[in-house]
């Protein structure tokens, strides 16, 4: 019974947003009238209709998490993380008042490394408790990492990444994909992660990277330029030029600046997930700058325009965004497609939560 | 195969143990169910351990408790008899389907609210259980001794001392005025009270600055700022997590705003303390209109901004004052030497702000 995924796309959503709006305005609604305790509840009713309306080869997925355990793990999370941590930030403050500035220095440097630990951790292990809750063909995924290691991966890579001018930013993004992906399976199957960073995706990282500086010298140029030519004005006009051009200027170098961020971004988003593979599944993403960006101006449009409460919307837009560029080849043999013999987390993304980052 | 029949269903199955889908047929057998394919027969399971997992597809999912990844799909209508005896669809979690979605909403905004009244009464009961000493404690390090900015010329300080006694100021109660250009008086933790020259110098009549003095009495009698802290701090741990922003409380504290209650009761105990003392509440009530009207145009409206904003001024309160006026004979707070004593408290030359010290 080998699945054959080559004819039709792998990946489908066909979910539409008039039978997800009943979903998410009642989630809302609950969540106020809750003072927000049952957004774990609302999320998960949102992932069980977005996992049911996402068809992968000839069936669909099924989410089974629960609110219950998304909520008992945010409220250990806060306990016995975000507690102790605001204490620790306390306390240096209090030794920052009492002058005591190499203590608080030093303490300052311990609590950054245990929130970038901290970070990394989460993040690891929100994913693995995504793929132990997400079924397909009753099979699910997970890992047998609990995630300590890449904790101290994160760290230190993340500290590596940013040193020499951040210029290992991309190198320190890529090998930590690679390294959660190594260590997270599905089913019987491993996942393999080999993503590199290639040539494409570092020029569109320099591009960024020098763009501020290329973008300073030139607005400064054209200051002088403007400045000169406005000299035989009187003071007042020259004022409201310098004023235009410093505004415009702000908000150009914002735009250009996060457009070659999103270039870099979606380069990125491909090379990384062309280079995952399980079994005898080979995934691509093929979303291009364009579609991101299309992406993220309706997800602004749809929450100013409707004064904020589009933003209940935004989980289905980027799951379907997601799904739509996912694709899959290869094969899939489901005779030995057994369960996961991996031990599946009794909590939810609760760390995750109280730092509020993403999984992927 | 065996045709449906009317206690049978065709279902699609997985074990969760293989991904391997089956068609069996869901057939009553006693109290529970059996799914039968090629003459193999698997269960019997209880109704009762079935988990409506809603629509994919159009079609009804039921998960097996204890079993992950256990599933049937109906992928055709169930026959009466066993439709029956099938789970409700769950929708928006247990309690709230089994109640309906409008009276669980009523419920939890019922309780949201008292929630809200509890916590908002926490910060006073809080307050309460803090033992004196440790108000005291708290009090001596906040306050220090303001340097050059003390304000102690020995007949504005005997004049000063005359207007608390007459005010029934408490033994322990530390009284000080500070030469500071803001039109305030603040009462700090341990019962500190500071009162600004501006309010000296803006003050028209000794009754004035005996009735703001007897407001300050209040909130150091009910512990109002020991609230007020309290408050402020569960505040910033609720909505922005711990930041450990000492600088930021001890602002808070200066600005700190109380309750509508608390201004009330200390309001009523300036009420009593100027009748006691046979003093004028009028001034009161009139410094209080002109604050809130003519005064801010014509001069110090920065200084006078810090006054309204901790002080709420409503014509409420004005008439409040003005309304406790009796028919008893009044006698001034102080008499003129005594009030040119206090107003030059803070050396002479005081009648002009110092505003070169003060560098603004």
């Amino acid at each position: 019974m080998d699945q054959e995924t080559t004819n039709a796309r792998a990946f489908e959503f066909d979910g539409n947003w008039r039978e997800f709006a009943p979903i998410a305005f009642t989630n809302l609604l609950l969540t106020i009238v809750t003072l927000g305790i049952y957004t774990f509840w609302a999320r998960t009713r949102e992932r069980q209709y977005l996992w049911s309306h996402t068809r992968f080869i000839d069936d669909r997925l099924e989410w089974t998490g629960t609110g219950l355990e998304l909520f008992i793990g945010y409220v250990a999370a806060f306990v016995i993380f975000i507690i102790p941590l605001g204490l620790l930030n306390f306390t240096l403050q209090a030794l920052a008042m009492r002058g005591e500035d190499g203590l608080a220095a030093l303490l300052f440097v311990g609590i950054y490394c245990v929130f970038l630990y901290l970070v990394g951790f989460a993040v690891y292990r929100a994913m693995r408790y995504r793929l132990s809750r997400t079924y397909w063909h009753g099979i699910r995924g997970g890992s047998n990492d609990q995630g300590f290691g890449y904790g101290v991966s994160h760290l230190w890579k993340t500290i590596v990444g940013s040193v020499v001018f951040g210029l290992l930013v991309p190198w320190s993004m890529v090998s930590l994909w690679n390294e959660r992906w190594n260590k997270m399976s599905f089913g019987p199957h491993e996942f393999h992660s080999n993503a590199s960073v290639t040539g494409s995706l570092m020029g569109r990282y320099l591009l960024a990277y020098l763009l501020p500086i290329v973008l300073f010298v030139g607005v400064a140029i054209v200051a002088v330029l403007f400045g000169a030519s406005f000299s035989g004005n009187t003071p007042q006009e020259m004022q409201i030029a310098a004023i235009l051009t410093l505004v415009l200027g702000y908000i150009g170098f914002f735009v250009v600046l996060g457009l070659i961020a999103l270039t870099f971004y979606a380069a990125y988003f491909r090379e990384v997930v062309s280079g995952l593979s399980l079994g005898g599944l080979d995934f691509e993403f093929s979303a291009r700058t364009t579609d991101w960006l299309k992406l993220f101006i309706v997800n602004f449009l749809l929450v100013v325009g409707t004064l904020g409460i589009g933003m209940i919307f935004l989980g289905y837009r980027n799951w379907s965004f997601f799904v739509r560029h996912m694709q899959a080849y290869g094969t899939l043999n489901l005779d030995d497609f057994t369960q996961s013999s991996t031990r599946a987390p009794r909590q939810g993304e609760g760390l995750l939560d109280a730092f509020d980052v993403g999984a992927f | 195969m065996s045709a449906p029949s009317e206690n049978a269903v065709r279902v699609w199955h997985y074990d969760g143990a293989s991904g391997i889908r089956r068609e069996p047929l869901m057939t009553l057998a006693g109290q529970g169910f059996v799914l039968v394919e090629n003459g193999f027969e698997h269960g019997p399971h209880a109704f009762e351990d079935l988990i409506a997992q809603g629509n994919v597809n159009g079609h009804a999912r039921y998960g097996l408790k204890n079993r992950p990844g256990w599933s049937v799909t109906l992928i055709e209508g169930a026959p009466s008899a066993l439709a029956e005896r099938l789970p409700g669809s769950r929708r928006y979690g247990g309690v709230i389907d089994r109640i309906g979605l409008w009276p669980a909403v009523g419920a939890f905004a019922a309780v949201s609210v008292v929630v809200l009244i509890g916590l908002s009464m926490l910060p006073s009961v809080v307050a309460r259980m803090i033992p004196r000493s440790v108000e005291a404690r708290m009090g001596s390090l906040m306050v220090g001794d303001f340097g050059e900015r003390a304000c102690n010329a020995p007949a504005g300080s005997a004049a000063l001392q005359t207007l608390a006694t007459r005010m029934g100021m408490a033994k322990d109660v530390d009284l000080r005025v500070v030469d500071v250009p803001m039109v305030n008086a603040v009462t700090l933790p341990g019962g500190h009270v500071v009162l600004f020259s501006g309010l000296l110098q803006q003050a028209s009549s000794p009754d004035e600055v005996a009735g703001v003095l007897a407001h300050e009495l209040g909130h150091v009698e009910n512990r109002d700022v020991l609230e007020s802290l309290v408050r402020q701090l569960g505040l910033s741990v609720v909505l922005g997590g711990l930041d450990g922003n000492v600088g930021g409380y001890t602002n808070a504290l200066l600005s700190a705003s109380y309750s509508r209650g608390a201004e009330a009761r200390a309001d009523g105990f300036a009420i009593d303390a100027l009748a006691r003392a046979q003093v004028s509440p009028k001034p009161t009530a009139a410094f209080f209109q002109r604050l809130s009207k003519t005064e801010i145009k014509t001069e110090g409206a920065g200084a006078l901004l810090g006054y309204l904003a901790s002080h709420p001024i409503s014509s409420d309160r004005e008439r409040r004052f003005a309304a406790s006026a009796g028919k008893a004979a009044y006698a001034p707070a102080l008499d003129d030497a005594q009030w040119k004593a206090l107003r030059e408290i803070c050396g002479s030359g005081s009648g002009k702000w110092k505003r070169s010290r003060m560098g603004f």
